[in-house]
């Protein structure tokens, strides 16, 4: 099964709380592959925003967006640029 | 006293609390997270507006949801639980159909049973998304 991973870091002023989470889950809904994101250790369901918002992601932190399924590159790079647009 | 945000075609969100406040605050941050797609109606509060339920407005509501695009009904606890078991069984079995009831913690619950709803999911994936809030550590 195709696969893809991409790391990004969020915008230096924005963590991922509750509305640029909204926005992700959104986005990553879009899409047929599994998406995860991680960042401080924890790996979170893109396509959930309570597992999302558990990561407690911080401004300026790296996450690694990982795909797996027929789109998975495509979700992987849409969401890698959506990441830092996020605001 | 109920507030509704006007969605686009994806399944409703019905909020019930004894509180018309938390209803409607919750429906506004909602639909914040969420964007502008999903209907979410607010029945919070008693007739006059006094903390209670209205079990007239909470039948009304989930009829024309039913008969609507569906929905996925959030209950805060109480005569809140009571007043939805009381409108389902006025409900036909085609209406019902078209109806679930997330069994969650009504914020967490109705954050994520929104974003679900938004990407056009079915009510019964709406209401297993509130359910996640269950498990899901906040911490």
């Amino acid at each position: 099964m195709p696969s893809s991973e991409i790391r990004v870091c969020l915008p230096a002023d924005v963590a991922l709380h509750a509305r640029p989470a909204g926005t992700l889950v959104r986005a990553a809904s879009t899409f047929a592959a599994e998406v995860f994101v991680s960042a401080n250790g924890r790996r979170a369901n893109a396509k959930s925003i309570l597992d999302i918002l558990s990561l407690g992601a911080e401004g300026g932190v790296e996450l690694v967006i990982d795909a797996s399924g027929d789109d998975a590159a495509a979700a992987a790079e849409h969401l890698a640029l959506l990441v830092p647009a996020l605001a | 006293m109920t507030a509704i945000v006007e969605g686009n075609g994806t399944v409703t969100l019905i909020l019930v609390s004894h509180s018309s406040e938390i209803a409607s605050g919750l429906a506004e941050m909602a639909a914040q997270i969420a964007g502008p797609a999903v209907r979410i109606v607010a029945a919070g509060g008693a007739v006059d507006g006094s903390l209670g339920t209205d079990g007239g407005r909470v039948l009304e509501e989930l009829r024309a949801a039913a008969n609507g695009s569906g929905a996925v009904v959030l209950v805060d606890l109480g005569s809140s639980v009571l007043s939805v078991r009381a409108a389902l069984n006025e409900l036909s079995p085609d209406e019902l159909r078209h109806l679930s009831v997330a069994d969650a913690p009504l914020v967490e619950g109705a954050i994520a049973a929104a974003v679900a709803a938004s990407t056009g999911c079915s009510h019964a994936e709406a209401a297993r998304a509130a359910e996640e809030a269950r498990s899901v550590a906040k911490l």
